[in-house]
Formats: C-alpha cells, sequence, structure tokens
C-alpha cells in the first residue's frame, strides 16, 4: 500500500514492530495509573464501536446513524446474561450475535431501499431503542439501567480490576481489529470500495450490492455488540441513555475524524471519542460542545480525510518543497461523441478507403 | 469456453417510449459482433439488457443456451460476462492494480469469514490472482502503473484499465461499450490490436457497441445495425456500410431523392 511507509514495507522490521507494540500493550496496564487505564479501556470500547461504523460506512458507503444501538444492546445483552449466571464466553457470543441477527433483519429490509432510506431506518434505531429500553423493565431495569459486575480481577491473577479490564478489552479489541484488518485488505475490502463508489459496476464485477451492503451492516452491528459487551466489562453498568441518538451521532464524528475507510482511523476515533470531551471539559465545561465543534471543523478543514491521514499529509507537503512533481496529470479528454451524421460519413469514407485496392 | 448469445423478440418500454422493440439475433462462440447505428438508436440499453442492469420488458435472452432475462448483474458475471462502461468506472482513489483485481472478484474462493481469518487458501488465491493481474498490465505495457491511483492515468489509460479488469474474470462473453470513445487515433489503433490479440489467445465472444466505423470494419465478424430501437440489418462489417438503409438512418435520405 502506498499509504505504508518504507519502514513498515519491511518484513522483519513490522514483526519487531508488532512485538514491541504487543509487548508495551501488555506491559502497560501494569505500570500506568488506574486512571489512565480506565481511559484506555474507555477508547477501545469505542474505537470498536467506531471500527464497525467505519465498515459500513467508511469502506462500504452505507450511511449508518443507528450503530449506538447496537452497542446499547450488546450491553443490555451482556447485563442479562451476566445477571443470569452465564458463562462469560457465552455472553460474548451471545451479545455479538444478537446484535448481530438484529443487524441482519434490519439490513434485510433496509439494504433494499438504498441510499437515504438505510440512513432514515438507522435513525429509527436508537431512537426506538431508548422507550423500548425503559419498556421493558424485566430485562433492561427501565429508566433505572441495570449493573452487571463481571470484570472484576479474581483474586488469582492478583490484578486490580482496572488492569484486569484492561486485559479483557484488549483481547477482544485486538482481535476485532486483526480481522477487519485481514477482511478489507483482499476480495471483500475491494467489494466493499466498490459498492461505495458505483453500485452498477459492482454488479458487473459479480459483487452484489445489496448481499454487500447487508454483509457489511452485519458485521457492524456484530461489532456494535462486542463493544457493548466491552461497554459492560468497563463501566459495569448502562442505562437507557447508553443509546441514545446523541451518541451515535458522536461515533460517527469520531469515525470521520479519525478517518473513514481506514482500520487505524477507528482507533483514532475511539481517542477522539474518549479524549475530546475530556479535553474540553478542561478548557471550560460550559463550552464543551461549541469547543467539540470547533475541534470537528478544523479536523475536517485542514485534514478531510481524518488524523490518520496526517503523516500522509505531512510527507505530501514535504515531497512538494522539495521536488517538483515530474509527471503532471495529463489532460482529461471528455469522452466526446461525434455528431452522428460526422460519424457516418468518417466510417464510410474509411471503408472506401479500404476497400480501394 | 467462449459463450453463445441469442436475443428473440427482445422489446424494452420505458413508459410509453419503445426503447427497443423486437430484437432478435443470434451471437456464435468465438464471433466478435459489433452493434452500430446512430445515437438513441438502443445500442446501449440493448446492452443493458444483456448485461442485466436493464429488465428486457419482454423476449428472451440465453447465454449458451441458458435463459437469463431478468437475472440480476451479478449472476450474469458469474455465468461469465463481463462488461466495460462507456464512461470508465473506476475507483480513482484506488491503485491501477486494485481496480484491476476487482475483475478477479468471482474467481476467489471464500466467504467473509474464511477471509477475516486469512485462511491459508484465501491469501494463497489472492497472490495468485495478484500474480496474474501482474501479469496482465505488464503484458499491455501497464506495469509501471500498477501502484499508481488510477486518477493519475489518462483517460484512454482509464478505458485499457476496464478492459483489463473484465478480462482478469476470464469472460467467456465480453462486452465493450464504446471502447473507441474519447481516444486519440493512435490508441485506437492499439485498442484494435489490443482486441485482435485478446480473441487469438483467449476462447472469447466479444460484442462491441461503437460508433467509430474503422474499429468495427477492422474488428467484427457481423454487425447488426439497430435504428430507432429495431434492427435494421445483419451482416458484415462491409455489407452494413454500403446497405442504402443504414446510411439512410445515418446521414438521413438524399435530398434529390426527396424532391423526386
Amino acid at each position: 500500500m502506498s499509504t505504508v511507509s518504507p519502514v513498515l514495507r519491511n518484513r522483519s522490521a513490522r514483526i519487531a514492530l508488532t512485538v514491541v507494540v504487543a509487548i508495551a500493550l501488555i506491559a502497560a496496564p501494569l505500570l500506568l495509573p488506574a486512571f489512565a487505564n480506565q481511559t484506555l479501556v474507555r477508547i477501545g470500547v469505542y474505537a470498536v464501536a467506531v471500527l464497525g461504523l467505519n465498515i459500513v460506512m467508511g469502506y462500504t458507503g452505507q450511511v449508518n446513524l443507528g450503530q449506538i444501538f447496537f452497542v446499547g444492546l450488546g450491553a443490555y445483552v451482556t447485563a442479562y446474561g451476566v445477571n443470569h449466571g452465564w458463562n462469560i464466553i457465552v455472553v460474548f457470543v451471545a451479545a455479538c450475535a444478537i446484535a448481530g441477527i438484529v443487524g441482519l433483519l434490519v439490513a434485510l429490509a433496509a439494504a433494499r431501499l438504498g441510499g437515504l432510506a438505510i440512513a432514515m431506518v438507522t435513525i429509527a434505531l436508537p431512537i426506538v431503542g431508548v422507550p423500548l429500553a425503559k419498556r421493558l423493565s424485566e430485562f433492561t431495569g427501565g429508566s433505572q439501567g441495570i449493573s452487571a459486575r463481571f470484570s472484576d480481577a479474581p483474586d488469582w491473577s492478583g490484578l486490580y480490576s482496572d488492569q484486569w479490564q484492561f486485559y479483557i478489552v484488549l483481547l477482544v479489541t485486538a482481535a476485532a481489529f486483526l480481522l477487519a484488518r485481514s477482511l478489507v485488505q483482499g476480495k471483500y475490502g475491494r467489494a466493499f470500495g466498490v459498492v461505495r463508489e458505483n453500485e452498477a459496476v459492482a454488479a458487473s464485477m459479480g459483487v452484489s450490492p445489496y448481499r454487500t451492503k447487508v454483509l457489511a451492516f452485519t458485521i457492524a452491528s456484530i461489532l456494535g455488540g462486542a463493544s457493548g459487551f466491552l461497554y459492560l466489562a468497563a463501566v459495569q453498568y448502562t442505562s437507557p441513555e447508553t443509546l441514545s441518538f446523541g451518541h451515535s451521532i458522536s461515533l460517527l464524528a469520531a469515525m470521520v475524524i479519525g478517518g473513514a475507510g481506514s482500520i487505524a482511523g477507528s482507533l483514532i476515533g475511539g481517542a477522539y471519542y474518549v479524549f475530546v470531551p475530556q479535553l474540553t471539559n478542561a478548557i471550560d465545561p460550559s463550552f464543551t460542545t461549541l469547543s467539540q465543534g470547533a475541534i470537528l471543523l478544523v479536523v475536517l478543514f485542514l485534514l478531510p480525510e481524518g488524523l490518520v491521514s496526517l503523516p500522509r499529509v505531512i510527507r505530501r507537503l514535504g515531497r512538494r518543497r522539495t521536488a517538483r512533481p515530474t509527471s503532471g496529470n495529463p489532460p482529461q479528454t471528455a469522452p466526446a461523441h461525434h455528431p452522428v451524421p460526422e460519424a457516418a460519413r468518417e466510417g464510410l469514407e474509411n471503408t472506401e478507403r479500404q476497400d480501394r485496392p | 469456453m467462449a459463450a453463445s448469445l441469442s436475443l428473440k423478440d427482445v422489446n424494452l418500454h420505458f413508459g410509453g417510449v419503445k426503447v427497443l422493440q423486437d430484437v432478435s439475433f443470434d451471437v456464435e462462440p468465438g464471433v466478435i459482433l459489433g452493434l452500430v447505428g446512430p445515437n438513441g438508436a438502443g445500442k446501449t440499453s440493448l446492452f443493458n439488457c444483456i448485461s442485466g442492469h436493464y429488465k428486457p420488458s419482454s423476449g428472451s435472452i440465453t447465454i449458451t443456451g441458458k435463459e437469463v432475462r431478468g437475472s440480476a448483474p451479478s449472476r450474469l458475471a458469474r455465468l461469465g460476462l463481463a462488461r466495460t462502461f462507456q464512461h470508465p468506472a473506476l475507483q480513482l482513489n484506488a491503485t491501477v492494480l486494485q481496480n484491476v483485481l476487482l475483475g478477479g472478484h468471482i474467481r476467489l474462493p471464500g466467504g467473509p469469514v474464511s477471509w477475516a481469518l486469512r485462511l491459508p487458501y484465501t491469501g494463497r488465491a489472492e497472490r495468485a490472482i495478484r500474480a496474474e493481474a501482474l501479469e496482465l498490465l505488464d503484458h499491455a505495457g501497464l506495469g509501471w502503473a500498477a501502484e499508481l491511483p488510477a486518477d493519475e492515468l489518462s483517460h484512454g489509460l482509464h478505458k485499457g484499465i476496464e478492459l483489463w479488469r473484465a478480462l482478469l474474470s476470464k469472460p467467456a462473453l465480453l462486452l465493450l461499450d464504446e471502447p473507441a470513445a474519447g481516444l486519440s487515433h493512435g490508441e485506437v489503433q492499439q485498442l484494435i490490436a489490443t482486441v485482435k490479440r485478446i480473441r487469438a489467445e483467449q476462447d472469447i465472444t466479444i460484442i462491441i457497441v461503437e460508433h467509430h466505423m474503422g474499429l468495427i470494419s477492422a474488428l467484427t465478424d457481423q454487425v447488426v445495425v439497430l435504428d430507432h430501437g429495431r434492427k435494421l440489418m445483419a451482416g458484415t462489417a462491409a455489407e452494413a456500410q454500403s446497405d442504402p438503409r443504414v446510411i439512410e438512418a445515418y446521414i438521413g435520405k438524399d435530398s434529390a431523392d426527396d424532391a423526386a
């Protein structure tokens, strides 16, 4: 890939880097203070949700304003499962699977509509979800919310809870990112991309736009469910507020800021989602929303492809300063059609010439 | 295996507008057929019917004996049909290689779970198709452009990339929609040579919609002339160009005839 710096292209350097990052991530919670661990945990939680949003929106181009619904669904399923004494692996699988099945059903209907209709259906999800979560108090604890403690560190581990939670989140987040990265690099990444760019071309390449959209939406929902599981691991409590529509928009902003159509951008998006409210609160709590909007505009104005494009932009600026581009774009010739009579005459003349010995 | 194509009484209506009326013709395997006619004759509409982007109002379209009228384009692609578009439809921010690789989609095995888990066979298939795509590009003299973003190349090269993308799917039936539109004289000559080479090397049936009569004469074994949504005649390119009905359709009746 042209965006990867030369260092990363070298195989052994890449392996070395991976090992270093892995060791750093495993050692980090043991060395960092509890607050830093909690912050990193929350970044992981939201990075997974942003990752899902990125698959369906960044890669496949389908507007999804309901991702938080699946996060909330995953959180509620997790709370329900934990409180009913399910095995934690079963809880995790259920959180992903139920969110995925609901996502699949919604997508089967919504992807038929296409375009903005998908956006409208996805808006409906959190809007319906919040009152539904309040109503179904048998499962959700109603407006009070529901708490479930399963992520306290077990005694044998000798860890503090924040460290234990860090490892749970690290495990799930790393798996989600590695799987998503593999998926978008080959066959399916190209299929997502062509569905985003041009559905007619997609179809003529044997990529069914409908099935591809349903696939992307379902993956996003599964990742939303996984994010909900992690949310509960980190916060140990969920309420209807978890899946309110405003959070969905924040997730969307985080995805765009991080970098739409970028796996690394999703991680940055998760960090943005967690850090920016902290930052703006620190500046002046009464202007939180205003300063968040300002940051959003500044980033989009300077880096329309998101924060993940920063190294690329810097490199491009550097290159522009050192060397003039050697080859510009050749002027684009419009695919102009000859007026009909001319074409015919030209054609007739052509054959006459060719027919002559 | 080259495909045969057979159209019987294909009609296409958009509301009251009759775009195609009772169009019938057969294409034998391995033939290059030219589809010509004045602007608005319905050539591209007929193309879209064959490739599944439009559903004919009535009639029958069979590819190698299989009825395909109303099949989704993505299904037709799996039956061995590939096409290019009148206006090159590439992913401009992706590399040339990635654009071409898209043509290999139907040849790559495995579902999303296998690809997400990077099962060994998916990696092998991806490497093989990548090598094949690079070879196609090298063969076409475009090896240097493989890693460039597509939007850095000219219109002529875009048309070429579309062609290689279509060919990577190993089609049995290839539809080329105005492959020479907007190309320079030299590029058209190159295109003619390329299509001749493809036909010589592969077992493939090709249908070309084109205004460029030089290209039609140079490449096609037979032509079908459309006018106002009807088949005007079928024959060789030379026959078509001397047929008075065809000349009339293109440049109108001689004013002397009108006076007479």
